[in-house]
């Protein structure tokens, strides 16, 4: 009570109340979706008897698939590049992490060719048995693709927490293992799994959100999901509230994901860095066995970035006259123009919720913060309905349009990637700027004085490194931008759809090489970072 | 006149711990130097934080130099306040200079001689340029006290001043800290958890116990007279003897267990008696064990009764196992 009331009466300032108006607005449209749910909208009865059991079950197979997937291809990679020894294991260290950089669409894009070569067997199929079988054939065969094109993009994600995980139970429990009896595999089943569980976790809940908020590559495989329900719904049936519905049913998914995600973490820091600093012998492997960790180890890193870079680079060269001209120049600028938008108005937001939460040890903007970070969790398709419905809504009540506006985009941009730039942030002011915070302020400086003076050169590298993640993300990020871009805008992503969809997938692959290219950066230096940080 | 008055402050974290704080009340005259000492975890940098603003408490009222900080209707904000505090790991800030650290505060730079004054008091005038990391921690803490001196606080906070320095440092740090202390006149409040720095630096001190005041009052006053068995502990090693076996004890008090009164004596003030005595206040035992301490023998002595400790003359010649004759000298 006396602190509840010591946050309103004493805790009430300009800072604390824009920051906790700016969490509620960040968090509006999700809560507009969600609102919908009890809304009644015409088609749903009928959406819900026709197409709602196959976007579900559509979605169900491909995020247990991908996340079943990743998990093989992550967990086995980490923990053998983190605790044996074949050659080429550096090498793999890092360049595990590369197919971080490759986009699920484009990804999926460069193995269009994959399923077009099953066509004749599948009409011959249709033509000598029948139409059902035809359709089981081809579902047997295109979600285990989709399936292993998604996971080998998305493993990464597993990867690094397993790694990281792996490498910091450090020499003292393997060691401990060894000398009481057990092998590498009875270490690995009975000490090191268990103890690096709730990272993992961690890892795959990322996963499937990326597996959910998925368009293009489902779009290409022609997969019923969510995703592809929810863009149908709108654009091909016209249908806003039935799209909206789907949106909010696929919201509550993700929220009872986040609760699941939760509760498998709980009671679950075991693993603490230990202090000791001594180099740790890795399991050596025999030759047979060197072998099967290469094969390991290369069978993720060739499905999910050689294969698909080293086509792309093909057909660029294909095409590359022909795409380059004034046209591609523009959509290019666009595309950095409204990334250094989205990353810079992010990072200033991030900065300022994170600072006030802790500059004035607020509970209520620390509530709001969350509420406004939940966006990382979110569908980018479902973000777009929401910012649809609140600039509806700003329309009739300003009589501006506000529907398609670049604004619009930018705040689904801050939304969506609110999170990426918070983390960071709000970690580095915890480690760095708790405690010279408190002597400014015993100090008398102002707040603002605290946060551009101490905070922010401090934060330097958080700061810099947070834009570089929000930005990349914006020039990847493909639902969000299809839905609310403005009329003729085109970025390299919504660029690379669109040719896809004409069924010129050679020619989308320079805009799609621009992408990766940018996307490499905060690739490699995310994995210098988590080098640092493991030693 | 109290400058700074702390009445019936109570802070409890979370419900299921004990109280940090519970019901601390006590008062500080202008210019003096007080000093709150207790174990760890009775609630002293709980209430330093509270006095900076940096925490607020659960009830209770902090009144500085006739101005409410804390109430149930008030709270002034940390920047606010005029309380200048040292952190116990200095809090310099790492991308500035030492001078930028002294002038960051509000109004460091109003009287420029004033700031030269205390740079060249604290002996710092060479390290201007340099950046925290540069410097040793001896300097880095007068660094510190010279920006939180700079803004001419009210009140100086201090959180274990002299906690991160080596022994032989100290002694010289304890000097400076007094010296600059008295020529600026600053009221100052800090916290320990070391006796010596408390005794040596301190005008009056504060003991706490569990989030309350146990006793105040000058440091010889509480070493020569503690109120109960946990203060007299605290200012070091004393020997408990039940009251009726000491004849003439300057100071009593109630045993905490209810074994009626008891008299506190220090290692230092027994002496051997030697041959045939007829002192009332006599002991006579085995010595136990010993432990030279170079400047004194510690020794246990086991008689009939009890269990004493005694710090007798290093160059006594006694044996473990032999018997021994002590009495007590109760002159203060």
């Amino acid at each position: 009570m006396r602190r509840l009331k010591h946050e309103f009466c004493f805790n009430l300032n300009p800072w604390t109340i824009s920051a906790v108006l700016i969490g509620l607005i960040l968090f509006l449209p999700m809560a507009e979706v969600l609102w919908h749910l009890t809304k009644p909208a015409e088609n749903w009865e009928h959406l819900r008897d026709t197409v709602f059991g196959r976007y579900l079950k559509g979605s169900i197979l491909l995020v247990v698939g991908t996340a079943t997937l990743s998990i093989l291809f992550g967990v086995s990679s980490a923990w053998l590049v983190a605790c044996c020894e074949f050659p080429g294991r550096k090498i793999f260290e890092w360049a595990l992490i590369l197919p971080f950089a490759i986009p699920t669409y484009i990804a999926a894009y460069a193995y269009f060719d994959l399923i077009d070569r099953l066509t004749p067997l599948l009409i011959w199929v249709r033509v000598n048995i029948n139409q059902e079988a035809m359709t089981l054939l081809n579902d047997t065969i295109v979600y285990p693709v989709t399936i292993i094109v998604l996971a080998s993009v998305l493993y990464p994600y597993v990867y690094l927490v397993a790694r990281t995980a792996f490498t910091r139970q450090s020499s003292q429990y393997i060691e401990s293992a060894r000398t009481l009896g057990h092998g590498p595999h009875s270490t690995f089943w009975r000490m090191a799994l268990p103890l690096a569980r709730p990272a993992i976790v961690g890892g795959v809940a990322l996963v499937v959100m990326e597996t959910l908020n998925d368009y293009g590559a489902v779009e290409h495989f022609n997969i019923p999901t969510f995703t592809t329900g929810i863009f149908r719904t709108w654009l091909a049936g016209g249908d806003l509230p039935g799209a909206l519905r789907l949106a909010a049913c696929l919201m509550t998914f993700i929220l009872l994901l986040l609760v699941l995600e939760k509760w498998m973490r709980f009671g679950a820091r075991f693993h603490k860095n230990s202090q000791s600093d001594r180099p740790f012998q890795r399991f050596p492997l025999g030759q047979a066995k060197a072998g099967v960790a290469i094969a390991c180890c290369l069978l993720p890193l060739v499905i999910g970035f050689i294969l698909p870079l080293s086509r792309l680079v093909y057909w660029a060269g294909l095409t590359v006259a022909k795409v380059l001209d004034m046209s591609f120049l523009k959509l290019t600028l666009n595309s950095i123009g409204i990334s250094t938008a989205a990353g810079l108005t992010t990072v200033l937001l991030a900065l300022f919720l994170a600072y006030t939460a802790k500059y004035f040890g607020s509970r209520t903007v620390r509530a709001t913060n969350r509420l406004a970070i939940l966006g990382y969790a979110v569908p980018g398709a479902v973000i777009a309905m929401g910012i649809l419905l609140v600039a509806k809504q700003l329309n009739s009540a300003t009589g501006w349009v506000f529907t398609g506006s670049l604004t619009m985009l930018v705040l689904a941009y801050i939304i969506r990637f609110l999170a990426v730039a918070w983390h960071p942030i709000d970690s580095g002011m915890e480690q760095n700027c708790e405690q010279l915070n408190n002597a400014s302020r015993s100090l008398g400086a102002s707040t603002a004085q605290s946060l551009i003076q101490i905070n922010m050169p401090l934060l330097c590298n958080s700061l810099v490194a947070a834009g570089l993640f929000v930005f990349v993300d914006t020039m990847k990020e493909l639902p969000l931008t299809l839905i609310l871009r403005p009329f003729n805008f085109e970025t390299l992503s919504t660029k690379t759809f669109d040719l896809a969809k004409q069924a010129q997938i050679p020619e989308s692959s320079v805009s799609a090489l621009c992408i990766i290219i940018v996307s490499l950066l905060p690739v490699v230096w995310l994995n210098r970072q988590i080098r640092t940080m493991e030693k | 006149m109290s400058l700074l008055s702390i009445q019936n402050i109570s802070k409890q974290y979370t419900v299921t711990d004990p109280p940090a704080l519970n019901g601390m009340s006590f008062d500080s005259e202008r210019g003096k130097i007080v000093a709150l000492i207790g174990v760890s975890g009775s609630g002293k940098t709980t209430l330093l934080r509270i006095i900076a603003g940096l925490e607020t408490p659960d009830a209770g009222i902090v009144v500085l130099d006739d101005k409410t900080l804390n109430s149930s209707s008030v709270f002034v904000s940390p920047e606010q306040r005029s309380c200048g505090l040292v952190f116990q790991d200095y809090a310099l800030f790492p991308n500035k200079t030492v001078y930028q650290n002294i002038v960051f505060g509000k109004g460091a730079t109003d009287d420029s001689d004033r700031l030269k004054q205390l740079i060249e008091m604290a002996g710092i005038g060479g390290l201007r340029q340099r950046f925290p990391h540069e410097i040793s921690g001896g300097q880095q803490q007068r660094v510190a006290l010279v920006r939180a001196l700079a803004t001419r606080p009210k009140l100086l906070l201090l959180d274990e001043p002299l906690s991160h320095l080596d022994p032989d440092l100290k002694d010289s740090v304890r000097t400076e800290l007094l010296n600059l202390f008295r020529e600026t006149e600053t009221t100052t409040l800090f916290v320990s958890h070391d006796i010596e720095d408390a005794m040596a630096i301190a005008d009056r001190i504060v003991v706490m116990r569990d989030g309350k005041t146990e006793q105040v009052g000058q440091p010889s006053e509480i070493y020569k007279r503690p109120i109960n068995s946990h203060v007299a502990r605290l200012f070091g090693k004393t020997n408990f003897i039940p009251a009726g076996l000491i004849r003439g004890a300057h100071h009593v008090f109630e045993d905490e267990k209810g074994k009626g009164m008891i008299a506190p004596i220090r290692p230092h003030q027994w002496r051997i008696i030697e041959g045939a005595t007829d002192d009332s206040n006599a002991f006579r035992g085995k010595v136990k064990s010993m432990i030279n301490r170079g400047a004194h023998l510690e020794v246990a002595l086991e008689t009939e009764h009890l269990n004493l400790t005694l710090h007798l003359n290093a160059k006594t010649s006694i044996q473990v196992g032999s018997l021994l004759t002590v009495g007590c000298s109760l002159t203060e």
